[in-house]
């Protein structure tokens, strides 16, 4: 370059004078530093002034120097010229540094962001390799302490090269000595491949979380050791996502346990208060026969039908409370079968005849209702379960009226009684388990009934709902999905039998 | 055939069970006999020939299908199962087995009382001397005309129809399952198609029944079959 240079100045010395000449060379320093950087710009300065000395300064041709003067020339030249070449590769080597810098932090930045956004420990694994992978060319191993204690490797870098992501002997113990440590270790000698290693401490605000390793692949230009500080600042990141995910599970873990301890509870409530009182009501009625030798014939009977009665009931109540338990088991599998919906409902009413026997159940359908496709014994206890709610919540002789109404996309059954309604503020709740409507006592029962219509009409893809119309009392609304029947070849209906004698 | 002279034999585990089952049919002329366990209900059912077995679904020593299948294969005594609830797979099973009807635990002594009595009545009854003529609501089925008249109105029933009628009839007061029925009407190919079965259940409700979403006499037994009540 430098000897283009002086090729380019040589015909311009004509004109211009040697000074101006000093000038092109100087200029061309600049160049050279920007281009090829600090070693470069040295060299070209040397040469520079030699080329300047030997084409330009009489005598030509020569590194003899006519002028004495040309010698203060040189020297200033030779000053400038590297002062120039070490302020411009210094300029462009902070530019390079700044680059990089924003550049890591553009990643930081991002694999925060991956981070924060991580839902399950794969993900975030996943996310830190691929951040190695793209910022440092490096591959990068997370262990994880298991149930026990041991450090165990969570996720494998997916690249060519994690068919060593095995870790050596050497490896793990030093990995051991960093968790439990918590200070960082810096190795070349760890791995199978020789390469650089350095093992960061995951450091939580409550225990230590792991330890990251960062594996250096041999083509990568800079050392980790130099990146340290980014790579502390990666770490903490990576223990706050792993932190906030064990967090969330032990949330998670937490709240399972406070619901099916909610339901332990509430079965032993629904056992020792709503299964007692039927028996106790039964035992003292038996006991009544058994021990009142005058009783009168009447009474006796009386007493008998009350008995008949409080086992019936106990009977609905067990009932539900096997059909819940058979359901929370997850032990309930549809048995689907198209059948037209009016079936199961006088079905239903026939079978809730005992409980509704001082209401009147009015019945009111659409002449075509499409077949469904449905559990049939299933539904049969959703309508039994509104039918006997609706009875117990309404006065007798009270109108239940059973409506149901075709869509095009699904059926809606409801069942309406004009007794006082659901509490208005808890309308939602009403199929929880356990939860109770009247809460006077008047009205014996557990809270099931409405927990298994909502399970069933759930598992057949509809929902359930409770209001209170305007007009009073309390209505439920199930709905099912109508589907697509089986196509129906009825018979041709040519032969009338009636007509044949 | 005079009730008081039959024989009923009660294969149930409980004994507070048998004890009011037997009290109950023991008070209606009937002889009741007691098996408390699988082998020897077995073994009771061939020395004693009942006329009625009642049969306990849940013994702790058996399969009540595996009983009703051995029984069937040397005899013809009419079985009436005693199940508990949330158990219709069961039921259909020991049915297609061939039980002739059940009753869900809790069941009443009115119930029990009419179960055994039908049975009774079926098991009497020899097929040369069936009824031509039968009469049901305001229904009259001619079988030997193949008239159906409803209210003295000649009802016009399509083949399938009145097919299903009679086989609903040919079981009266008895559970058919959905399977009998469809191989009876249908014929052993269309096991499967039970919705055809549940439409053509509907047609005859609507010609023949006051009111077809509550039947009085083509029952619905959810789960199961039906039941064709005189």
């Amino acid at each position: 370059m430098c000897a283009l240079v002086a090729l380019v100045a040589w015909p311009l010395s004509y004109w211009l004078d040697n000074v101006n000449i000093v000038m092109i060379f100087l200029l061309n320093i600049v160049a050279v530093a920007l281009l090829f950087g600090r070693r470069a710009a040295i060299a070209a300065a040397f040469l520079s002034v030699a080329l300047f000395d030997f084409f330009f300064v009489p005598p030509k041709f020569s590194f003899s120097v006519n002028d004495g003067q040309y010698l203060v020339t040189f020297a200033v030249m030779l000053a400038v010229a590297l002062t120039i070449g070490h302020l411009t590769t210094a300029v462009t080597q902070r530019a390079d540094d700044a680059q990089q810098r924003a550049d890591e932090q553009a990643g930081l930045y991002q694999l925060a962001q991956e981070l924060a956004g991580a839902l399950s420990l794969p993900q975030t694994v996943g996310a830190i390799h691929a951040f190695f992978r793209q910022q440092l060319n490096a591959r990068s191993t997370i262990l994880l302490p298991d149930e026990s204690g041991e450090l165990v490797i969570s996720g494998h870098d997916a690249t060519p090269a994690s068919h060593h992501a095995k870790l050596t002997n050497a490896e793990r113990s030093a990995a051991r000595a960093v968790y439990e440590t918590g200070t960082l270790m810096d190795s070349p000698k760890l791995g199978n491949d020789d390469g650089e290693r350095l093992l960061l401490p995951l450091i939580g605000a409550t225990r230590h979380r792991g330890v990251l390793i960062v594996a250096a692949c041999e083509q990568t230009p800079q050392t980790l050791v130099s990146k340290t500080s980014m790579l502390r600042a990666v770490a903490s990141l990576i223990t706050t996502a792993i932190e906030r995910l064990h967090y969330v599970e032990v949330a998670n873990k937490t709240e399972l346990e406070i619901q099916s301890e909610r339901l332990r509870s509430g079965i032993l409530a629904a056992l020792s208060h709503d299964i007692r009182t039927p028996l106790t009501a039964l035992y003292g009625l038996a006991d009544t026969l058994v021990a009142d030798t005058q009783i009168e014939k009447i009474l006796i009977k009386e007493t008998a039908v009350a008995i008949r009665d409080q086992s019936l009931q106990l009977n609905s109540m067990v009932t539900n409370l096997l059909d819940m338990a058979r359901i929370q088991a997850g032990q309930i599998t549809l048995r689907r079968e198209w059948q037209p919906l009016d079936e199961v409902i006088g079905a239903s009413i026939r079978f809730a005849a005992a409980a509704c026997s001082q209401r009147h159940v009015i019945v009111e359908l659409p002449p075509e209702l499409p077949l469904v496709n449905i559990d049939a014994v299933l539904i049969e206890r959703v309508l039994c379960n509104l039918l006997e709610n609706a009875s117990k919540y309404s006065p007798p002789n009270s109108e239940i009226r059973l409506v149901a109404h075709a869509s095009t996309l699904e059926i809606a059954v409801s069942v309406r009684n004009p007794g006082s309604g659901f509490p208005a503020d808890r309308l939602e709740r009403m199929f929880l388990l356990f939860e109770r409507g009247a809460q006077d006592g008047h009205v014996s029962g557990m809270g099931v009934g409405l927990a298994i219509c909502r399970a069933v009409v759930e598992a057949h893809g509809g929902h359930i709902s409770a209001s209170n119309p305007t007009d009073g009392g309390a209505c439920v609304t199930f709905t099912l999905p109508r589907g697509t029947p089986p196509p129906i070849d009825l018979e041709a209906d040519a032969p009338s039998v009636s007509a044949r004698p | 055939m005079n009730a008081g002279l039959a024989t009923l034999l009660v294969v149930e585990d409980d004994a507070q069970i048998r004890r009011f089952v037997r009290h109950s049919l023991e008070r209606e002329g009937f002889r009741v006999r007691e098996a408390e366990a699988y082998a020897t209900g077995l073994i009771d059912a061939g020395t004693i020939k009942p006329d009625v077995v009642i049969l306990d679904l849940g013994l702790p020593d058996g399969d009540g299908k595996n009983f009703v299948r051995e029984l069937r294969g040397w005899s013809q005594v009419p079985v009436l199962i005693l199940s508990a609830r949330s158990m219709e797979t069961d039921k259909i099973e020991v049915l297609d087995a061939g039980a002739d009807d059940y009753l869900t635990k809790p069941f009443s002594v009115g119930e029990l009382l009419a179960r055994v009595r039908a049975l009774l009545r079926r098991g009497s009854r020899s097929p040369d001397t069936e009824n031509a003529l039968v009469r049901f609501g305001e229904v009259t089925v001619d079988m030997t005309r193949r008239l159906v008249l409803r209210a003295d109105v000649p009802v016009h029933l399509t083949a399938i129809e009145y097919r299903l009628l009679v086989a609903l009839i040919a079981n009266a007061n008895k559970v058919v399952t959905q399977r009998q029925l469809l191989r009876d009407v249908w014929g052993p190919s269309h096991v499967e198609s039970s919705h055809y079965l549940r439409i053509y259940v509907s047609h005859l409700r609507q010609k023949l029944e006051i009111n077809p979403t509550l039947p009085q006499h083509l029952l619905t037994e959810i789960g199961v079959g039906y039941r064709f009540t005189m």
